[in-house]
């Protein structure tokens, strides 16, 4: 019923919108959903209803954005109820609120481009991973300001990052595909390691494609600079402590997890790295050391 | 008229501190210290906070940042004025913001919750007037000077918490600060001091000559024999140029060798830095961070033969990375290198960080 027509909104979101971060889609949805729901008699039953909703949203698409969206989404619900006790008000003030949020948050890729692309010096060599749409746009921002630089792409089994290759190429940046095992090999070439990030959690640690982790332990050997781009709304509150604590439901991609039984036998899509090998975060809020993130959590969840 | 004569000596009085930052800092140390700098600088922003002509604190704020971006482009090496023309924009706002009655400080930051709650893009343009800011603010400044004169003091007192008795202390060039910080120790303790001369300039000598007046045993070294000497140091107290955002120092030429040989021997680097010197700026932006001097001092113009096949360099400056320092000393307090995000927050407001 109605949890179904969201499910198809969502999907509808990010097909027609391919540049549109998931965890923006997820909220969207979310934005509909109270928009559309007439059921809800009470704050508490709104709640229950958007937590349901969160989790069909998360099956359909299991990325730790999605995740950290949603959170995000309960938590403005539970801020805004706070103020405004009264149902329908709080609706209205809600939606109001919410569209305001989405349009600020359409802004933040923008934002951690420009922090971000002065770091880029004229000369650089660049080695970044997978398909990152933040790491695009801030390459575009220091192409655009004129600096020549080359970047290697790793080729980011098993869902292959050519796409990345592609659209630097139409950039008129030169690029270079290197296998993900050459990520030791070309490190002493680089001068400076950028990535995105699915999410980034409390510790300051990032959850992004497999293989990051690699690579932030190879820079760290060869002394590069490791940086992060990553919107505020990734934000998530996990603290994993290594590789195995990150939960099951985001390291598998949504299909697997419902039609596999033993786990143990698929490959994870995602990995964990720890704070200690990030240099700097760059996000919308500024540019964060890691330490600084947890701070940033607290102001938002306490 | 009193008024221009006023503003005639405002501007006279701004061209010469102007002039005077272009001339300091050329090479053989500072011919002023920081905290001279940053005192005359905050003196400056209270004139003209008094007598330029603003009728609301967006006004003010558009002639500081001009009088700002002025001085420090006139000596962009001397990050202490442009702390300090920070600070006063972080004043202006908390007291703007006092006077309008609002919640003052959570409301300035950006985070995640303000991004969830806030009903409106929210504006803050500072046009309203206000009868009592100039007052305000020119009173917040005066406890800024305040502030400005303790810091040395307050960070020797916290001394003798720090160095104990028959350690053997290593340090690099000339510093106030540390200065003050080991004589202020030597009252009461007896320890041993081994200066690192820091060429070309050799301000360690003046440091050796200074401590030991104070009767504090001293030992000048070359700094090739940093390294040698390290494995018989308790600890490293050092000085500093500039505080960078994430952690990292500016400092003199010789200090990233130091850094090094303590964390290879796994001896506590300390930092006296007052917190004037704690600046937004990240290590790797382009153009803000070398200061090159004449290369006379390494290779003089009498050796003139060699001159034309040799590239001769004189950096004044040395970058020390965040994870070779163990603790900050300031008149705060101390800190963990971690914990600067944390300071800077609570000194200068994000939207002022590119003056």
């Amino acid at each position: 019923q109605l949890e179904q027509e969201l499910v198809e909104y969502f999907r509808t979101q990010v097909r027609q919108d391919p540049e549109v971060p998931s965890a923006v889609a997820a909220i969207r949805t979310l934005l509909e959903f109270l928009k559309r729901d007439q059921t809800g008699e009470t704050i508490l039953g709104l709640r229950e209803n958007l937590t349901q909703t969160i989790r069909r949203l998360e099956e359909a698409d299991s990325s730790v954005a999605v995740s950290s969206g949603g959170e995000l989404f309960l938590r403005f619900i539970s801020l805004t109820s706070l103020e405004h006790p009264d149902l329908s008000q709080c609706k209205k003030v809600m939606v109001e609120r919410g569209e305001l949020f989405l349009k600020k948050i359409s802004l933040s890729r923008s934002k951690v481009a420009k922090l971000c692309h002065t770091f880029i010096k004229d000369g650089a060599k660049i080695l970044t991973h997978s398909s990152s749409r933040v790491v695009l746009k801030v390459l575009e921002s220091a192409a655009a300001d004129k600096k020549r630089f080359t970047v290697y792409v790793t080729e980011s089994q098993p869902d292959s990052a050519g796409q990345m290759a592609d659209k630097l190429q139409n950039l008129n940046i030169p690029v270079t595909v290197v296998l993900d095992a050459a990520v030791g090999y070309i490190m002493e070439k680089v001068d400076l390691v950028i990535v995105g990030a699915e999410g980034v959690v409390e510790s300051g640690g990032i959850i992004n494609k497999i293989g990051t982790y690699q690579l932030a332990v190879c820079s760290k050997a060869h002394n590069k600079p490791f940086y992060v781009v990553a919107e505020s709304f990734k934000f998530v509150r996990l603290y994993p402590l290594n590789q195995q604590d990150v939960p099951e439901r985001f390291k598998y991609k949504a299909d697997t997890l419902k039609a596999v039984e033993d786990l143990a036998e698929e490959h994870p899509m995602i990995d964990y790295t720890p704070p200690s090998l990030i240099t700097l975060l760059f996000t919308d809020l500024g540019v964060l050391t890691p330490s600084a993130v947890s701070d940033e959590l607290i102001k938002l969840y306490l | 008229m009193p008024g221009a004569d006023k503003e005639a000596d405002l501007t006279e009085r701004i061209e010469a501190f102007l002039a005077d930052l272009k001339r300091g800092g050329c090479g053989t140390g500072p011919i002023r210290g920081s905290g001279e700098t940053a005192r005359e600088t905050t003196a400056l922003l209270r004139k003209v906070t008094a007598q330029a002509r603003w009728s609301s604190a967006g006004d003010l704020m558009e002639i500081i940042r001009k009088e700002g971006r002025r001085m420090t482009a006139a000596q962009p090496s001397e990050t202490t004025v442009g702390n300090m023309v920070l600070r006063v924009l972080k004043i202006i706002r908390e007291e703007y913001a006092r006077s309008r009655g609002s919640s003052e400080e959570t409301d300035q930051q950006e985070s995640l919750h303000k991004l969830l709650t806030s009903g409106g893009l929210s504006e803050e343009n500072f046009r309203q007037h206000f009868v009592h800011l100039k007052a305000n603010v020119i009173e917040a400044i005066n406890e800024l000077l305040t502030e400005l004169d303790g810091t040395t003091d307050n960070i020797a007192m916290q001394a003798l918490e720090h160095i104990h008795s028959n350690e053997v202390i290593m340090t690099v060039g000339r510093s106030r600060t540390v200065e003050a910080f080991l004589k202020d120790a030597a009252r009461k303790r007896k320890f041993h001091v081994i200066v690192a001369e820091c060429a070309p300039f050799c301000q360690g000598h003046e440091m050796a000559t200074n401590l030991s007046k104070a009767s504090i045993e001293t030992t000048v070294i070359a700094d090739a024999a940093i390294f040698a000497v390290m494995s018989r140091v308790n600890k490293v107290i050092i000085g500093t140029q500039t505080v960078l955002a994430n952690g990292g120092l500016r400092a003199v030429n010789g200090t990233h060798t130091v850094a090094l040989a303590a964390r290879h021997h796994s001896t506590p680097l300390i930092v006296c830095a007052p917190m004037f010197k704690l600046s937004p700026q990240f290590p790797n932006e382009e153009d803000t961070f070398h200061k090159f001097v004449s290369p006379h001092e390494v290779l003089p113009f009498t050796e003139g033969e060699i001159l034309s096949k040799v590239n001769v360099h004189c950096p004044v400056f040395d970058y020390v990375p965040p994870e070779l320092i163990t603790l900050f000393i300031s008149n705060i307090g101390g800190n963990a290198p971690s914990y600067i995000y944390r300071l800077m927050s609570e000194l200068y407001h994000p939207e002022d960080h590119d003056l």
